[in-house]
């Protein structure tokens, strides 16, 4: 069984762009369009949580608050997609408990680097 | 491949102009929204982050530009006129002819770009912030040169593990810059029955052989970088080539970069040499051994007193001035201005007013008052929730405002102010204020109060500070899920500080934190009674006086004393927590100044001045509420850290009841039974003298 990798942006064609990155890596890859939607299917464990920040009804700093609050994923490295304008987003992030985050744009091999340091 | 992507980028772009449209139009109705702003700024965002994505590198910078606007009017900063939304929308339409432009269907225009952009600039009043050339922080590495050996220290935070990190991947990384040995330091673990298994007492020393050079490695660590200690060291001990260092680096900053072998100067540092950054643990390090410090030097006057050494004495005075100087020092390098925490909740007021349709204003009054940083870090979810509560509950909306005769638009105000050594922070508003009468009604039903029970009002609005206490008639989004004032209370009383609440209904609500400057030492007075020791904060001690017989006789056996004229009730100290003795010859009165007015406290002896390190009470002790804390003396002995105004709180109470019960008891019981002095005696040795 592959590494799991939930990706959560409310862009499909990042979501679609980060999946067929990491799956031909070898990860599996599950796609969450927002906050909310990434808790829904959150029904197991993952190995890795990529996340945007801005989001409709829950954005990027509220799923790691929940996700750190919940037992079941609260050790759960997850990274953030930010923009070079949001370094207080950023600083949001970390204390909310963000692991790392990647700097948009950034290309296939940056975001395979930084997920082959989270989860091996 | 990437064109797949490139078409995708294309479409979704579309789809997000027309949600740009949609919203502007919106705004158009509706002026001052913040949630179309910020949804009009989402669709502009995420242009621009997959834009650079994908290649579309012109519509990234445009949208870059175009957001800036968007980002200040989301902060209030503008305001949605007709000109900036007209501008709004033929920007939008300038991204679409952009993306026509990159599929090969027609030209796009620079100039008309540029002639909008400095539209929106003009209308903004001052230059957007410019597109900076955007770059990845992940993989970026330096230009390789010879191998050459690091030697690196890594002690991760305590939370490492929690946050998602996994050391062992780090090193795995780092293995693949070259050869790897790893040391571990086990030396900070702690005895198995305080061990945290969710946290990290590790620390590792590694030693490197690489060529990459020092920019690779500390990049491995960049994502924890703030919360670790990590030092990179050539393991030779020389200092490393300058070709190591960025090529963007100014020279002059080259000194200190490489002086700082943290690195972490190196990255944004310039031009603010009068300041450096250092990690609060550190601080917290200086501060708990200034407190040590503080301590032995007790003792070190107290040993010299007892010796008629001159040398050593003014030894002594000389350790003691400089000791009093390190300490002031060392806690005013924590000491922060409240005005972050404050401005922050001016977008959660103007967040929660659009979301209830209530207008409101939020006056920060007093937000250069300083306060220790530890203080401030857990004070924000306390005024999160007093905000909330009074948006929520307290504050009508405009029409009850009106039909009440108020002005529609609400006041809450925010101000901090120093009383001694401690800082007071209000949140008020002129909402509808509490009801006495439902907030006793709520009480009766659950119990918490008897039906019959007379309650001061003050004493009946701190029972809205219970678990699990709420008013409110139905449950909101924002507040009164049962989450009450009680994680309010808990959190300030954290902090070793206290709440007042006052109402007066209709007019208004008022919450008064009261909180400690800081949270490791205080100035304070050494008192005796029999063989205890107490320690009186010298912030709430005003003078000190002789209680004579004559004080005694004139007030007919009630705890009256005459101090210049002003009477002032007295607590024997002795009494209260039954500690007997043989009757001394001189008892003292120290006038303390609480909240409930002045009292004495009656000790037998004033021993005089004490800087006082405060460790926290073990866990058996927490519950305490009138000790706030512990110190060890020069000989070794412990004294108690009282806090008079819960002493004082605690007698008057008592004596309340006691005024209350049908028979009133001539003979005064010992007022103390919550505390058995002797209890404390016995348990010293469980003292917990390590602080947390």
């Amino acid at each position: 069984m592959g590494k799991v990798i939930l990706t959560v942006d409310d862009s499909a064609s990042m979501r679609q762009m980060v999946k067929f990155t990491l799956s031909d890596a070898g990860y599996t890859v599950i796609e969450a369009s927002d906050g909310q939607d990434a808790l829904q299917k959150l029904t197991r464990p993952v190995n890795l949580v990529i996340t945007d920040l801005n989001m409709p009804r829950l954005d990027g700093i509220g799923l790691i608050r929940s996700l750190r609050a919940n037992p079941a994923h609260k050790g759960v490295p997850i990274i953030m997609l930010t923009t070079e304008s949001q370094e207080s987003r950023k600083l949001e992030g970390k204390a909310a408990g963000a692991t790392g985050w990647i700097v948009k744009p950034f290309t296939m091999q940056q975001i395979l680097a930084v997920v082959k340091r989270m989860v091996g | 491949m990437i064109d797949r992507f490139k078409e995708g980028f294309q479409e979704e772009a579309r789809e997000l102009l027309g949600e740009l449209e949609a919203a502007l139009l919106e705004l158009d109705q509706k002026r001052d929204a913040p949630e179309i702003v910020g949804r009009a700024f989402r669709a502009l965002h995420t242009i621009k982050g997959s834009g650079a994505m994908f290649g579309f590198d012109d519509v990234a910078a445009f949208a870059h530009n175009f957001e800036a606007v968007f980002d200040r009017l989301r902060k209030g900063e503008l305001a949605a006129t007709t000109d900036l939304i007209n501008l709004s929308l033929a920007a939008g339409d300038q991204i679409k002819t952009m993306l026509d432009a990159a599929s090969g269907r027609g030209p796009a225009d620079p100039a008309r770009a540029a002639q909008i952009l400095a539209g929106l600039e003009g209308l903004a009043g001052s230059p957007i912030a410019p597109s900076s050339s955007p770059g990845a922080h992940a993989g970026a590495s330096a230009a390789p040169g010879a191998v050459v050996a690091w030697r690196i220290h890594f002690r991760p935070g305590p939370d490492v593990i929690l946050n998602g990190t996994n050391p062992l991947l780090l090193f795995r990384e780092l293995r693949e810059l070259g050869p790897l040995e790893v040391q571990l330091d086990a030396s900070h673990v702690p005895p198995l029955g305080e061990i945290d298994p969710e946290r990290c007492y590790l620390a590792w020393s590694l030693l490197l052989r690489t060529a990459a050079g020092r920019v690779a490695i500390r990049d491995v660590f960049i994502f924890i970088e703030d919360e670790c200690e990590i030092r990179v060291e050539p393991a030779s001990g020389e200092l490393p080539a300058a070709a190591v260092l960025p090529a963007s680096l100014a020279p002059a900053q080259l000194p200190k970069a490489a002086r700082d072998s943290g690195g972490m100067a190196a990255a944004g540092a310039a031009g603010v040499a009068s300041s450096i950054r250092v990690s609060a643990e550190k601080l917290d390090q200086l501060v708990n051994l200034v407190g040590e410090l503080v301590t032995v030097q007790a003792r070190l006057s107290a040993v010299s007193a007892r010796r008629d050494d001159p040398d050593i004495q003014s030894i002594s005075e000389e350790i003691d001035r400089l000791t009093s100087e390190l300490r002031e020092n060392s806690m005013s390098i924590r000491m922060l201005p409240l005005r972050n925490t404050f401005e922050r909740f001016r977008r959660l007021v103007h967040d929660l007013g659009m979301e209830l349709h209530k207008q409101v204003d939020l006056v920060i009054e007093g937000a250069s008052t300083e306060l220790d940083k530890t203080v401030i870090d857990q004070l924000n979810d306390p005024l999160v929730h007093l905000i909330r509560n009074s948006m929520d509950h307290g504050i009508e909306t405009p029409e009850a405002r009106r039909a009440a005769g108020k002005p529609a638009t609400a006041t809450i105000r925010l101000c901090a102010q120093h009383s001694g050594a401690q800082v007071l922070i209000r949140v008020s508003d002129d909402g509808r204020g509490l009801d006495a009468a439902a907030v006793r009604a709520r009480a009766v039903e659950q119990g918490l109060i008897d039906p019959s029970a007379q309650l001061s009002e003050s004493a009946l609005f701190s029972l809205i500070l219970a678990p699990g206490f709420s008013t409110a008639k139905k449950v909101t989004d924002v507040s009164g899920r049962g989450v009450g004032m009680d994680v309010v209370r808990r959190s300030v009383e954290t902090l070793r500080g206290s709440i007042e609440i006052s109402s007066q209904p209709g007019a208004g609500f008022s919450v008064t934190l009261r909180l400690p400057l800081t949270l490791a030492i205080i100035d304070g007075l050494l008192v005796r009674v029999g063989e205890a020791y107490f320690v009186l904060p010298l912030a709430h001690s005003l003078e000190c006086v002789e209680l004579t017989r004559q004080d005694i006789h004139d007030s007919h056996g009630n705890h009256l004393a005459n101090v210049r004229g002003e009477t002032i009730p007295y607590i024997r100290l002795s009494e209260h927590f039954v500690i007997e003795r043989p009757p001394p010859e001189h008892e003292q009165i120290m006038v303390v100044d609480t909240e409930e007015g002045h009292y004495g406290l009656v000790v037998d002896e004033v021993l005089g001045n004490h800087q006082t390190v405060i460790k926290n009470l073990g866990r058996l002790f927490r519950d305490v509420p009138m000790v706030s804390g512990a110190t060890i003396l020069g000989n070794g002995t412990v004294a108690l850290i009282l806090d008079p105004h819960r002493v004082v709180h605690n007698v008057v109470q008592l004596i309340s009841e006691r005024r209350r019960s049908d028979k009133p008891r001539r003979q005064a019981r010992p007022a103390g039974p919550p505390v058995n002095h002797d209890q404390f005696k016995q348990r010293k040795n469980s003292i917990d003298v390590t602080e947390r």
